[in-house]
Protein backbone atom coordinates (compact mmCIF):
# COMPACT_ATOMS: atom_id res chain seq x y z
CA UNK A 1 0.00 0.00 0.00
CA UNK A 2 3.14 2.49 0.92
CA UNK A 3 4.05 1.80 -2.86
CA UNK A 4 1.08 2.40 -4.50
CA UNK A 5 1.03 5.79 -2.40
CA UNK A 6 4.76 6.81 -2.95
CA UNK A 7 3.88 5.57 -7.05
CA UNK A 8 1.27 8.11 -7.08
CA UNK A 9 2.94 10.59 -5.54
CA UNK A 10 5.87 10.55 -7.83
CA UNK A 11 3.84 9.85 -10.97
CA UNK A 12 2.24 13.32 -10.28
CA UNK A 13 5.06 14.96 -9.16
CA UNK A 14 6.54 13.87 -13.07
CA UNK A 15 3.83 15.20 -14.79
CA UNK A 16 4.09 18.59 -13.24
CA UNK A 17 7.80 19.22 -13.39
CA UNK A 18 8.95 20.69 -16.02
CA UNK A 19 10.43 23.61 -18.13
CA UNK A 20 7.21 25.52 -18.84
CA UNK A 21 6.48 26.84 -15.80
CA UNK A 22 2.96 27.89 -16.92
CA UNK A 23 1.83 24.34 -16.80
CA UNK A 24 0.42 23.91 -13.74
CA UNK A 25 -2.38 21.77 -12.88
CA UNK A 26 -4.46 25.25 -12.24
CA UNK A 27 -3.20 26.23 -15.80
CA UNK A 28 -4.66 22.67 -16.98
CA UNK A 29 -8.03 23.44 -15.06
CA UNK A 30 -8.60 26.65 -16.23
CA UNK A 31 -8.48 25.22 -19.33
CA UNK A 32 -5.25 26.60 -20.80
CA UNK A 33 -4.72 25.32 -24.69
CA UNK A 34 -1.01 25.61 -24.60
CA UNK A 35 -0.79 23.87 -20.93
CA UNK A 36 -2.96 21.12 -22.11
CA UNK A 37 -0.70 20.81 -25.57
CA UNK A 38 2.42 20.79 -23.49
CA UNK A 39 0.36 18.10 -21.08
CA UNK A 40 -0.69 15.60 -23.65
CA UNK A 41 2.01 15.95 -26.03
CA UNK A 42 5.20 16.28 -23.07
CA UNK A 43 4.33 15.06 -19.78
CA UNK A 44 1.71 11.78 -20.35
CA UNK A 45 3.92 10.43 -22.48
CA UNK A 46 7.45 10.82 -20.79
CA UNK A 47 5.89 9.58 -17.42
CA UNK A 48 4.03 6.95 -19.48
CA UNK A 49 7.62 6.14 -20.94
CA UNK A 50 9.76 6.19 -17.53
CA UNK A 51 6.68 3.89 -15.87
CA UNK A 52 6.47 1.21 -18.23
CA UNK A 53 10.14 1.07 -19.12
CA UNK A 54 11.02 0.62 -15.29
CA UNK A 55 8.41 -1.72 -14.55
CA UNK A 56 9.22 -3.86 -17.77
CA UNK A 57 12.76 -3.63 -16.94
CA UNK A 58 12.34 -4.57 -13.21
CA UNK A 59 10.14 -7.98 -14.07
CA UNK A 60 12.66 -8.79 -17.18
CA UNK A 61 15.47 -8.83 -14.38
CA UNK A 62 13.47 -10.85 -12.06
CA UNK A 63 12.76 -13.45 -14.79
CA UNK A 64 16.27 -13.44 -16.21
CA UNK A 65 17.01 -14.00 -11.72
CA UNK A 66 14.88 -17.18 -12.09
CA UNK A 67 15.96 -18.32 -15.24
CA UNK A 68 19.62 -18.34 -14.29
CA UNK A 69 18.69 -18.93 -10.48
CA UNK A 70 21.11 -16.34 -9.74
CA UNK A 71 20.84 -12.88 -8.01
CA UNK A 72 23.01 -10.67 -10.40
CA UNK A 73 21.62 -11.27 -13.36
CA UNK A 74 19.54 -8.78 -15.40
CA UNK A 75 19.44 -7.57 -19.09
CA UNK A 76 22.93 -5.65 -18.16
CA UNK A 77 24.78 -8.39 -17.15
CA UNK A 78 23.84 -10.64 -19.53
CA UNK A 79 24.79 -9.05 -22.89
CA UNK A 80 21.14 -8.29 -23.57
CA UNK A 81 21.01 -4.52 -23.60
CA UNK A 82 24.13 -4.81 -25.79
CA UNK A 83 23.04 -7.03 -28.23
CA UNK A 84 19.81 -4.79 -28.35
CA UNK A 85 22.20 -1.99 -29.35
CA UNK A 86 24.12 -4.04 -31.94
CA UNK A 87 20.39 -4.72 -33.15
CA UNK A 88 19.59 -1.40 -33.67
CA UNK A 89 22.59 -0.08 -35.15
CA UNK A 90 23.10 -2.77 -37.92
CA UNK A 91 19.43 -2.08 -38.95
CA UNK A 92 20.84 1.74 -38.95
CA UNK A 93 23.93 0.36 -41.09
CA UNK A 94 22.03 -1.98 -43.48
CA UNK A 95 18.57 -0.47 -44.07
CA UNK A 96 19.33 3.35 -42.35
CA UNK A 97 16.54 5.40 -41.02
CA UNK A 98 13.95 2.85 -40.12
CA UNK A 99 10.46 3.00 -38.17
CA UNK A 100 10.28 2.07 -34.97
CA UNK A 101 8.89 -1.12 -35.55
CA UNK A 102 11.80 -2.46 -37.85
CA UNK A 103 14.26 -1.18 -35.28
CA UNK A 104 12.45 -2.58 -32.34
CA UNK A 105 12.06 -6.27 -34.15
CA UNK A 106 16.27 -6.32 -35.00
CA UNK A 107 16.79 -4.93 -31.31
CA UNK A 108 14.90 -7.84 -30.15
CA UNK A 109 16.35 -10.71 -32.43
CA UNK A 110 19.67 -9.51 -31.76
CA UNK A 111 19.16 -9.42 -27.30
CA UNK A 112 17.59 -13.03 -27.91
CA UNK A 113 20.31 -14.64 -29.73
CA UNK A 114 22.70 -12.65 -27.42
CA UNK A 115 20.71 -13.77 -24.51
CA UNK A 116 20.60 -17.02 -25.23
CA UNK A 117 24.01 -17.59 -26.08
CA UNK A 118 24.91 -16.51 -22.72
CA UNK A 119 22.28 -18.38 -21.20
CA UNK A 120 23.55 -21.72 -22.58
CA UNK A 121 27.10 -21.10 -22.03
CA UNK A 122 26.55 -20.15 -18.23
CA UNK A 123 24.74 -23.06 -17.85
CA UNK A 124 26.79 -25.34 -19.07
CA UNK A 125 29.87 -23.75 -17.47
CA UNK A 126 28.68 -24.81 -13.55
CA UNK A 127 30.13 -21.72 -11.97
CA UNK A 128 29.80 -22.01 -8.53
CA UNK A 129 31.02 -18.37 -7.19
CA UNK A 130 27.23 -16.61 -8.09
CA UNK A 131 29.40 -13.57 -8.33
CA UNK A 132 31.79 -14.48 -11.15
CA UNK A 133 28.76 -14.48 -13.57
CA UNK A 134 27.35 -10.86 -13.90
CA UNK A 135 30.93 -9.79 -14.31
CA UNK A 136 31.52 -12.40 -17.23
CA UNK A 137 28.31 -10.84 -18.81
CA UNK A 138 29.69 -7.67 -18.48
CA UNK A 139 32.93 -8.60 -20.40
CA UNK A 140 30.63 -10.66 -22.65
CA UNK A 141 28.55 -7.17 -23.00
CA UNK A 142 31.37 -5.38 -23.57
CA UNK A 143 32.53 -7.78 -26.41
CA UNK A 144 29.05 -7.03 -27.89
CA UNK A 145 29.67 -3.43 -27.77
CA UNK A 146 33.34 -3.33 -29.41
CA UNK A 147 32.33 -5.22 -31.98
CA UNK A 148 29.14 -2.56 -32.56
CA UNK A 149 32.01 0.17 -32.45
CA UNK A 150 33.63 -1.05 -35.08
CA UNK A 151 30.84 -1.85 -36.78
CA UNK A 152 29.78 1.63 -36.45
CA UNK A 153 33.39 2.97 -37.51
CA UNK A 154 33.60 0.93 -40.23
CA UNK A 155 30.45 2.15 -41.55
CA UNK A 156 30.84 5.90 -40.18
CA UNK A 157 27.49 5.51 -38.27
CA UNK A 158 29.48 6.41 -34.57
CA UNK A 159 27.56 9.50 -33.96
CA UNK A 160 24.28 7.33 -34.63
CA UNK A 161 25.89 4.87 -32.17
CA UNK A 162 27.24 7.69 -29.33
CA UNK A 163 23.41 9.21 -29.82
CA UNK A 164 21.42 5.30 -29.20
CA UNK A 165 23.70 4.40 -26.38
CA UNK A 166 22.52 7.46 -24.14
CA UNK A 167 18.93 6.47 -22.64
CA UNK A 168 16.64 9.71 -21.94
CA UNK A 169 13.38 10.30 -21.67
CA UNK A 170 13.37 13.68 -23.71
CA UNK A 171 13.05 11.86 -27.32
CA UNK A 172 9.88 13.50 -27.80
CA UNK A 173 7.78 11.74 -30.36
CA UNK A 174 8.89 8.06 -30.84
CA UNK A 175 7.49 6.91 -27.38
CA UNK A 176 4.80 4.58 -28.65
CA UNK A 177 7.33 1.76 -28.53
CA UNK A 178 7.77 1.61 -25.27
CA UNK A 179 3.59 0.50 -25.21
CA UNK A 180 5.00 -2.62 -26.92
CA UNK A 181 6.34 -3.18 -23.16
CA UNK A 182 2.85 -4.33 -22.20
CA UNK A 183 3.09 -7.34 -24.54
CA UNK A 184 5.81 -9.29 -22.40
CA UNK A 185 4.63 -7.49 -19.25
CA UNK A 186 0.86 -9.65 -19.73
CA UNK A 187 3.10 -12.72 -20.49
CA UNK A 188 4.80 -12.22 -17.13
CA UNK A 189 1.78 -12.30 -15.54
CA UNK A 190 0.22 -15.37 -16.72
CA UNK A 191 4.06 -17.24 -16.44
CA UNK A 192 3.96 -15.73 -12.96
CA UNK A 193 4.07 -19.41 -10.89
CA UNK A 194 6.17 -20.86 -13.98
CA UNK A 195 8.97 -18.76 -13.97
CA UNK A 196 8.79 -18.87 -9.80
CA UNK A 197 8.85 -22.92 -9.91
CA UNK A 198 11.87 -22.67 -12.49
CA UNK A 199 14.04 -20.58 -9.74
CA UNK A 200 14.02 -23.54 -7.39
CA UNK A 201 15.72 -25.96 -10.27
CA UNK A 202 15.54 -28.07 -12.78
CA UNK A 203 14.19 -31.10 -10.95
CA UNK A 204 11.90 -29.07 -9.03
CA UNK A 205 10.58 -27.85 -11.88
CA UNK A 206 9.64 -31.53 -13.87
CA UNK A 207 8.71 -33.12 -10.59
CA UNK A 208 5.77 -30.51 -10.41
CA UNK A 209 5.38 -31.35 -14.61
CA UNK A 210 6.44 -27.87 -15.48
CA UNK A 211 7.59 -27.81 -19.08
CA UNK A 212 11.44 -26.25 -18.04
CA UNK A 213 13.10 -25.30 -21.72
CA UNK A 214 9.68 -24.08 -22.74
CA UNK A 215 9.56 -21.80 -19.54
CA UNK A 216 13.20 -20.97 -19.84
CA UNK A 217 12.42 -19.60 -24.16
CA UNK A 218 9.35 -17.74 -22.92
CA UNK A 219 11.10 -16.11 -20.10
CA UNK A 220 14.07 -14.93 -22.69
CA UNK A 221 11.80 -13.53 -24.93
CA UNK A 222 9.87 -11.60 -22.38
CA UNK A 223 13.18 -10.17 -21.27
CA UNK A 224 14.68 -9.65 -25.16
CA UNK A 225 11.32 -8.04 -26.07
CA UNK A 226 10.98 -5.76 -22.89
CA UNK A 227 14.82 -5.06 -23.50
CA UNK A 228 14.86 -4.17 -26.90
CA UNK A 229 12.05 -1.63 -26.93
CA UNK A 230 12.59 0.01 -24.01
CA UNK A 231 16.60 0.37 -25.18
CA UNK A 232 14.75 1.26 -28.78
CA UNK A 233 12.70 4.21 -27.88
CA UNK A 234 14.61 5.04 -24.69
CA UNK A 235 18.03 3.67 -24.32
CA UNK A 236 19.84 2.00 -22.10
CA UNK A 237 18.60 2.00 -18.24
CA UNK A 238 21.47 0.62 -16.66
CA UNK A 239 21.23 -1.34 -13.31
CA UNK A 240 17.33 -1.12 -13.10
CA UNK A 241 16.99 -5.01 -13.88
CA UNK A 242 19.27 -5.62 -11.36
CA UNK A 243 19.27 -3.63 -8.27
CA UNK A 244 15.10 -3.01 -8.27
CA UNK A 245 14.40 -6.69 -8.15
CA UNK A 246 17.28 -7.38 -5.66
CA UNK A 247 15.34 -4.39 -3.39
CA UNK A 248 12.08 -5.08 -4.05
CA UNK A 249 12.46 -8.92 -3.28
CA UNK A 250 13.84 -8.44 0.29
CA UNK A 251 10.09 -6.63 0.86
CA UNK A 252 7.86 -8.85 -1.39
CA UNK A 253 9.93 -12.07 -1.88
CA UNK A 254 10.01 -14.10 -4.69
CA UNK A 255 7.00 -15.50 -5.43
CA UNK A 256 6.64 -13.63 -8.96
CA UNK A 257 2.41 -14.55 -8.52
CA UNK A 258 2.07 -12.24 -5.35
CA UNK A 259 4.54 -10.03 -6.08
CA UNK A 260 5.16 -8.54 -9.51
CA UNK A 261 2.55 -5.68 -9.37
CA UNK A 262 4.50 -4.38 -6.21
CA UNK A 263 8.10 -5.04 -8.11
CA UNK A 264 6.77 -2.97 -11.23
CA UNK A 265 5.49 -0.47 -8.57
CA UNK A 266 8.76 -0.46 -7.02
CA UNK A 267 10.62 0.18 -10.09
CA UNK A 268 8.81 2.80 -11.47
CA UNK A 269 9.04 4.81 -8.16
CA UNK A 270 12.69 4.20 -8.24
CA UNK A 271 13.42 5.66 -11.97
CA UNK A 272 10.81 8.40 -11.63
CA UNK A 273 12.46 10.13 -8.67
CA UNK A 274 15.77 9.29 -10.76
CA UNK A 275 13.92 10.88 -13.56
CA UNK A 276 12.74 13.75 -10.98
CA UNK A 277 16.62 14.28 -10.01
CA UNK A 278 17.58 14.67 -13.63
CA UNK A 279 15.35 17.33 -14.37
CA UNK A 280 16.03 19.41 -11.34
CA UNK A 281 19.69 19.29 -10.72
CA UNK A 282 20.47 21.68 -13.28
CA UNK A 283 17.03 22.98 -13.97
CA UNK A 284 15.77 24.09 -16.49
CA UNK A 285 18.13 22.28 -18.84
CA UNK A 286 18.23 18.49 -17.66
CA UNK A 287 20.55 15.73 -17.19
CA UNK A 288 20.48 12.32 -19.35
CA UNK A 289 18.78 10.14 -16.99
CA UNK A 290 20.94 7.17 -17.94
CA UNK A 291 24.00 9.13 -15.63
CA UNK A 292 21.64 9.78 -12.69
CA UNK A 293 20.17 6.16 -12.83
CA UNK A 294 24.08 5.15 -13.52
CA UNK A 295 25.57 6.87 -10.42
CA UNK A 296 22.46 5.57 -7.98
CA UNK A 297 22.12 2.24 -9.43
CA UNK A 298 26.36 1.73 -9.52
CA UNK A 299 26.51 2.34 -6.02
CA UNK A 300 23.54 0.34 -5.19
CA UNK A 301 24.69 -2.63 -7.09
CA UNK A 302 28.25 -2.10 -5.43
CA UNK A 303 26.73 -2.62 -2.45
CA UNK A 304 24.95 -5.76 -3.28
CA UNK A 305 28.50 -7.16 -5.01
CA UNK A 306 30.18 -6.34 -1.83
CA UNK A 307 27.76 -8.38 0.17
CA UNK A 308 27.54 -11.15 -2.51
CA UNK A 309 31.34 -11.70 -2.16
CA UNK A 310 31.63 -11.26 1.51
CA UNK A 311 28.10 -13.31 1.98
CA UNK A 312 29.86 -16.28 0.17
CA UNK A 313 32.76 -16.15 2.25
CA UNK A 314 30.66 -16.00 5.01
CA UNK A 315 28.86 -19.30 3.88
CA UNK A 316 31.83 -20.89 3.15
CA UNK A 317 34.00 -20.04 6.92
CA UNK A 318 30.43 -21.25 8.27
CA UNK A 319 30.51 -24.35 6.70
CA UNK B 1 1.66 -50.34 -10.65
CA UNK B 2 5.34 -49.08 -11.20
CA UNK B 3 7.22 -51.76 -12.58
CA UNK B 4 11.07 -50.88 -13.81
CA UNK B 5 12.50 -53.87 -16.57
CA UNK B 6 16.31 -53.49 -17.69
CA UNK B 7 17.04 -50.32 -16.36
CA UNK B 8 20.62 -49.19 -17.04
CA UNK B 9 22.34 -46.00 -16.48
CA UNK B 10 25.35 -44.35 -17.01
CA UNK B 11 26.12 -40.12 -16.18
CA UNK B 12 29.31 -40.28 -18.50
CA UNK B 13 29.02 -41.77 -22.12
CA UNK B 14 32.06 -43.03 -22.79
CA UNK B 15 33.49 -44.82 -20.06
CA UNK B 16 31.89 -48.42 -19.58
CA UNK B 17 31.01 -47.79 -15.73
CA UNK B 18 27.25 -47.58 -15.43
CA UNK B 19 25.80 -46.05 -12.18
CA UNK B 20 22.54 -48.95 -12.87
CA UNK B 21 22.71 -52.05 -14.36
CA UNK B 22 20.19 -53.76 -15.37
CA UNK B 23 18.06 -53.03 -12.84
CA UNK B 24 14.64 -54.34 -12.92
CA UNK B 25 11.80 -54.41 -9.83
CA UNK B 26 8.51 -54.33 -9.06
CA UNK B 27 7.05 -51.19 -6.72
CA UNK B 28 5.01 -52.93 -3.62
CA UNK B 29 1.43 -50.82 -3.77
CA UNK B 30 0.25 -49.46 -0.51
CA UNK B 31 3.53 -49.46 1.41
CA UNK B 32 6.52 -48.35 2.59
CA UNK B 33 9.47 -49.79 0.40
CA UNK B 34 12.71 -48.26 1.90
CA UNK B 35 15.72 -48.24 -0.33
CA UNK B 36 19.23 -48.74 1.30
CA UNK B 37 22.75 -48.70 0.10
CA UNK B 38 26.26 -47.43 0.45
CA UNK B 39 26.45 -43.82 -0.40
CA UNK B 40 27.26 -43.91 -4.92
CA UNK B 41 24.89 -47.31 -4.59
CA UNK B 42 22.72 -45.62 -7.38
CA UNK B 43 19.54 -44.94 -5.16
CA UNK B 44 18.97 -41.25 -6.18
CA UNK B 45 19.87 -42.13 -9.55
CA UNK B 46 17.10 -45.00 -9.35
CA UNK B 47 14.51 -43.12 -8.25
CA UNK B 48 15.42 -40.00 -10.60
CA UNK B 49 14.90 -42.33 -13.49
CA UNK B 50 11.28 -43.98 -12.28
CA UNK B 51 9.97 -40.47 -11.49
CA UNK B 52 11.32 -39.96 -15.38
CA UNK B 53 13.40 -36.74 -14.49
CA UNK B 54 16.37 -38.52 -15.71
CA UNK B 55 14.98 -40.79 -18.47
CA UNK B 56 16.59 -44.12 -18.49
CA UNK B 57 19.29 -44.67 -21.78
CA UNK B 58 17.92 -48.53 -21.90
CA UNK B 59 14.88 -50.26 -20.19
CA UNK B 60 11.72 -49.05 -19.33
CA UNK B 61 9.66 -47.62 -16.09
CA UNK B 62 6.06 -48.56 -16.59
CA UNK B 63 3.46 -46.57 -14.78
CA UNK B 64 0.15 -48.56 -15.00
CA UNK B 65 1.94 -50.44 -18.07
CA UNK B 66 2.45 -46.90 -19.62
CA UNK B 67 6.40 -46.13 -20.18
CA UNK B 68 6.68 -43.08 -18.21
CA UNK B 69 8.98 -41.32 -20.68
CA UNK B 70 5.43 -41.15 -23.53
CA UNK B 71 3.27 -39.47 -20.36
CA UNK B 72 2.37 -35.84 -20.38
CA UNK B 73 4.17 -34.16 -17.90
CA UNK B 74 1.45 -32.66 -16.68
CA UNK B 75 -0.15 -36.37 -16.19
CA UNK B 76 3.31 -37.52 -14.48
CA UNK B 77 2.80 -35.21 -12.07
CA UNK B 78 -0.62 -35.91 -10.94
CA UNK B 79 0.51 -39.27 -10.34
CA UNK B 80 4.34 -39.58 -9.39
CA UNK B 81 5.72 -36.69 -6.64
CA UNK B 82 9.76 -37.11 -6.01
CA UNK B 83 11.60 -34.85 -3.29
CA UNK B 84 14.91 -34.67 -4.07
CA UNK B 85 18.05 -35.18 -1.72
CA UNK B 86 18.68 -31.83 -1.54
CA UNK B 87 17.08 -28.50 -1.93
CA UNK B 88 18.00 -25.27 -3.81
CA UNK B 89 17.24 -22.38 -1.65
CA UNK B 90 18.38 -19.10 -3.81
CA UNK B 91 15.04 -17.46 -3.90
CA UNK B 92 12.62 -15.80 -1.27
CA UNK B 93 9.51 -17.50 -0.55
CA UNK B 94 7.24 -18.43 2.45
CA UNK B 95 6.53 -21.87 3.49
CA UNK B 96 2.78 -20.97 1.88
CA UNK B 97 4.23 -20.45 -1.55
CA UNK B 98 5.88 -23.60 -1.26
CA UNK B 99 3.77 -25.60 -0.39
CA UNK B 100 1.20 -24.15 -2.54
CA UNK B 101 3.28 -25.19 -5.80
CA UNK B 102 2.70 -28.21 -4.85
CA UNK B 103 -0.96 -27.69 -6.26
CA UNK B 104 0.54 -26.23 -9.47
CA UNK B 105 -0.01 -29.77 -11.38
CA UNK B 106 -3.70 -29.66 -10.52
CA UNK B 107 -4.55 -25.69 -11.06
CA UNK B 108 -1.82 -24.17 -12.88
CA UNK B 109 -1.07 -21.80 -10.30
CA UNK B 110 -4.82 -20.71 -10.11
CA UNK B 111 -5.73 -22.11 -6.76
CA UNK B 112 -9.71 -22.94 -6.24
CA UNK B 113 -10.56 -23.90 -2.56
CA UNK B 114 -9.88 -27.75 -3.31
CA UNK B 115 -6.48 -26.93 -3.67
CA UNK B 116 -6.37 -24.54 -0.51
CA UNK B 117 -7.78 -27.35 1.46
CA UNK B 118 -4.99 -29.42 0.22
CA UNK B 119 -2.58 -26.44 1.29
CA UNK B 120 -3.96 -26.44 4.53
CA UNK B 121 -3.94 -30.19 5.23
CA UNK B 122 -0.68 -30.32 4.11
CA UNK B 123 0.54 -27.83 6.12
CA UNK B 124 -1.21 -29.43 9.60
CA UNK B 125 -0.16 -32.62 8.70
CA UNK B 126 3.57 -31.13 8.72
CA UNK B 127 3.02 -29.00 11.71
CA UNK B 128 4.00 -25.95 9.75
CA UNK B 129 0.95 -23.88 10.22
CA UNK B 130 2.00 -21.52 12.32
CA UNK B 131 5.13 -20.96 10.40
CA UNK B 132 3.24 -20.52 7.25
CA UNK B 133 4.44 -16.90 6.58
CA UNK B 134 7.71 -17.57 7.48
CA UNK B 135 10.15 -17.35 4.40
CA UNK B 136 12.12 -20.48 3.65
CA UNK B 137 15.80 -18.84 4.58
CA UNK B 138 14.47 -18.16 7.62
CA UNK B 139 13.86 -21.75 8.82
CA UNK B 140 16.09 -24.06 10.60
CA UNK B 141 17.39 -26.86 8.11
CA UNK B 142 14.56 -29.67 9.59
CA UNK B 143 11.87 -27.17 9.28
CA UNK B 144 13.06 -26.27 5.51
CA UNK B 145 12.70 -29.95 4.94
CA UNK B 146 9.52 -30.20 6.74
CA UNK B 147 8.16 -27.54 4.26
CA UNK B 148 9.57 -29.51 1.24
CA UNK B 149 8.00 -32.55 1.95
CA UNK B 150 4.79 -30.74 2.91
CA UNK B 151 4.30 -29.53 -0.69
CA UNK B 152 4.73 -32.97 -1.72
CA UNK B 153 1.72 -33.61 0.78
CA UNK B 154 0.35 -31.05 -0.94
CA UNK B 155 1.13 -32.79 -4.84
CA UNK B 156 -1.38 -35.52 -3.91
CA UNK B 157 -0.12 -37.96 -5.74
CA UNK B 158 -0.68 -42.06 -4.89
CA UNK B 159 3.03 -42.48 -5.79
CA UNK B 160 5.59 -40.95 -3.65
CA UNK B 161 9.16 -40.70 -3.50
CA UNK B 162 11.46 -39.48 -1.12
CA UNK B 163 15.40 -39.17 -1.16
CA UNK B 164 16.65 -38.86 2.20
CA UNK B 165 13.91 -37.31 3.97
CA UNK B 166 15.49 -37.71 7.14
CA UNK B 167 18.19 -35.43 6.64
CA UNK B 168 18.13 -32.65 9.18
CA UNK B 169 15.21 -34.13 10.64
CA UNK B 170 16.22 -34.61 14.25
CA UNK B 171 15.02 -37.60 16.15
CA UNK B 172 11.62 -36.40 17.34
CA UNK B 173 10.81 -35.06 13.90
CA UNK B 174 12.11 -38.41 12.24
CA UNK B 175 10.10 -40.78 14.35
CA UNK B 176 6.97 -38.41 13.25
CA UNK B 177 8.01 -38.29 9.81
CA UNK B 178 8.03 -42.13 9.82
CA UNK B 179 4.41 -42.05 11.28
CA UNK B 180 3.30 -39.90 8.96
CA UNK B 181 4.71 -42.01 6.36
CA UNK B 182 2.67 -45.04 7.45
CA UNK B 183 -0.12 -42.83 8.03
CA UNK B 184 -0.53 -42.09 4.55
CA UNK B 185 0.13 -45.58 3.19
CA UNK B 186 -2.76 -46.70 5.66
CA UNK B 187 -5.27 -43.96 5.45
CA UNK B 188 -4.76 -42.31 2.29
CA UNK B 189 -3.68 -45.85 0.38
CA UNK B 190 -0.44 -43.87 -0.68
CA UNK B 191 3.30 -46.04 -1.84
CA UNK B 192 5.66 -44.51 -0.94
CA UNK B 193 9.45 -45.12 -1.91
CA UNK B 194 12.13 -43.85 0.58
CA UNK B 195 16.04 -43.83 0.71
CA UNK B 196 16.62 -44.22 4.55
CA UNK B 197 20.22 -44.51 5.78
CA UNK B 198 18.92 -45.54 9.19
CA UNK B 199 18.72 -49.19 8.67
CA UNK B 200 17.27 -49.29 12.06
CA UNK B 201 14.00 -46.62 10.61
CA UNK B 202 13.94 -48.77 7.64
CA UNK B 203 13.40 -52.02 10.31
CA UNK B 204 10.82 -50.67 12.28
CA UNK B 205 8.54 -48.79 9.70
CA UNK B 206 9.21 -50.68 6.21
CA UNK B 207 7.05 -52.78 4.41
CA UNK B 208 9.52 -54.18 2.14
CA UNK B 209 13.05 -53.13 1.57
CA UNK B 210 15.35 -52.74 -1.10
CA UNK B 211 19.19 -53.26 -0.63
CA UNK B 212 21.21 -51.32 -3.31
CA UNK B 213 24.95 -52.19 -4.44
CA UNK B 214 26.87 -50.79 -7.22
CA UNK B 215 24.31 -49.73 -9.27
CA UNK B 216 22.46 -52.98 -8.87
CA UNK B 217 19.90 -54.44 -6.59
CA UNK B 218 21.49 -56.67 -4.15
CA UNK B 219 18.61 -58.20 -2.07
CA UNK B 220 15.12 -57.20 -1.84
CA UNK B 221 12.35 -58.75 0.54
CA UNK B 222 10.75 -58.33 3.72
CA UNK B 223 12.54 -56.58 6.59
CA UNK B 224 12.68 -59.81 8.82
CA UNK B 225 14.77 -61.26 5.74
CA UNK B 226 16.98 -58.32 4.55
CA UNK B 227 17.20 -56.55 7.99
CA UNK B 228 20.21 -59.17 8.27
CA UNK B 229 23.82 -59.00 8.51
CA UNK B 230 23.95 -61.37 5.81
CA UNK B 231 22.66 -59.31 3.43
CA UNK B 232 23.27 -55.74 4.98
CA UNK B 233 26.87 -56.23 5.60
CA UNK B 234 27.92 -56.90 1.98
CA UNK B 235 25.70 -54.30 1.30
CA UNK B 236 27.21 -51.45 3.46
CA UNK B 237 30.81 -53.40 3.71
CA UNK B 238 30.35 -53.28 7.31
CA UNK B 239 30.03 -55.17 10.30
CA UNK B 240 27.53 -54.68 12.34
CA UNK B 241 26.36 -55.64 15.73
CA UNK B 242 22.75 -56.80 17.11
CA UNK B 243 21.22 -56.26 19.72
CA UNK B 244 17.76 -57.09 20.78
CA UNK B 245 15.15 -54.76 22.37
CA UNK B 246 11.80 -55.98 22.98
CA UNK B 247 12.09 -59.29 20.61
CA UNK B 248 13.02 -56.66 17.80
CA UNK B 249 16.82 -56.70 16.05
CA UNK B 250 18.82 -53.26 16.83
CA UNK B 251 21.46 -52.50 14.45
CA UNK B 252 24.44 -51.12 16.36
CA UNK B 253 26.67 -49.32 13.80
CA UNK B 254 29.86 -48.62 15.73
CA UNK B 255 32.62 -50.81 16.36
CA UNK B 256 32.62 -53.62 19.13
CA UNK B 257 35.81 -52.86 20.36
CA UNK B 258 34.74 -49.62 21.42
CA UNK B 259 34.66 -49.42 25.36
CA UNK B 260 31.12 -48.22 25.29
CA UNK B 261 29.83 -50.50 22.75
CA UNK B 262 29.64 -53.37 26.11
CA UNK B 263 26.99 -51.28 27.86
CA UNK B 264 24.46 -51.76 25.12
CA UNK B 265 25.28 -55.04 23.55
CA UNK B 266 23.77 -57.47 26.01
N1 LIG C 1 25.01 -35.70 -11.90
C1 LIG C 1 25.94 -36.67 -11.89
N2 LIG C 1 26.97 -36.64 -12.76
C2 LIG C 1 27.90 -37.62 -12.76
N3 LIG C 1 27.92 -38.66 -11.92
C3 LIG C 1 26.92 -38.75 -11.02
C4 LIG C 1 25.88 -37.75 -10.95
N4 LIG C 1 25.05 -38.10 -9.96
C5 LIG C 1 25.51 -39.24 -9.44
N5 LIG C 1 26.63 -39.63 -10.06
C6 LIG C 1 27.42 -40.85 -9.76
O1 LIG C 1 26.55 -41.95 -9.87
C7 LIG C 1 26.77 -42.86 -8.81
C8 LIG C 1 25.49 -43.09 -8.05
O2 LIG C 1 25.10 -41.89 -7.43
P1 LIG C 1 23.75 -41.72 -6.61
O3 LIG C 1 22.64 -42.29 -7.41
O4 LIG C 1 23.64 -40.31 -6.20
O5 LIG C 1 24.03 -42.65 -5.34
P2 LIG C 1 23.32 -42.67 -3.92
O6 LIG C 1 22.10 -41.84 -3.97
O7 LIG C 1 23.03 -44.11 -3.71
O8 LIG C 1 24.32 -42.17 -2.94
C9 LIG C 1 27.89 -42.29 -7.98
O9 LIG C 1 29.08 -42.93 -8.34
C10 LIG C 1 27.93 -40.84 -8.35
O10 LIG C 1 29.23 -40.36 -8.26
MG1 LIG D 1 21.56 -40.19 -2.95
Amino acid sequence: MVIVALFVIFALLSLFIGAYEDMTLQALLDGNERARLIFIHSRVPRTMAVILSAAGLSVAGLVMQAISRNKFMSPSTAGTTDAAALGLLISFVFLGEQSGAVQTIFSFAFALIGTFIFTLVISRLKIRETVYIPLLGMMYGGMISALSSVIAFHFEAVQFANMINLGSFARLGGFWGVYLVIVPLIIAVFFATKFSIIGLGEEFAKNLGVNYNRVVMTGLVVVSLISASTFVTIGPLPFIGLIIPNMATSFYGDNLKKSIYDLMLFGAVFVLICDIISRLVIFPFEMNVSLTISLVGGAIFMVYLIKGVFGDDERKAKA
Amino acid sequence: MIEVRNVNQSYSKRSSKKTLTDVSMVVKENAITALVGANGAGKSTLLSVMTNILPALSGVVLLDGKDVRKMKANDLSKRVAFLRQSQQLNVRITVNDLVEYGRFPHCGGRLKDEDHQKVEEALSYMNLTDLRHRYLEELSGGQCQRAFIAMILAQDTPYIFLDEPLNNLDIKYSVEMMKILTQLVEELNKTIIVVLHDINFAAAYADHIVAMKDGEIYYEGPPQDAITPEVLNPVFDHDFHISNSAGRPVFLYYDEDDPNCEVCVS
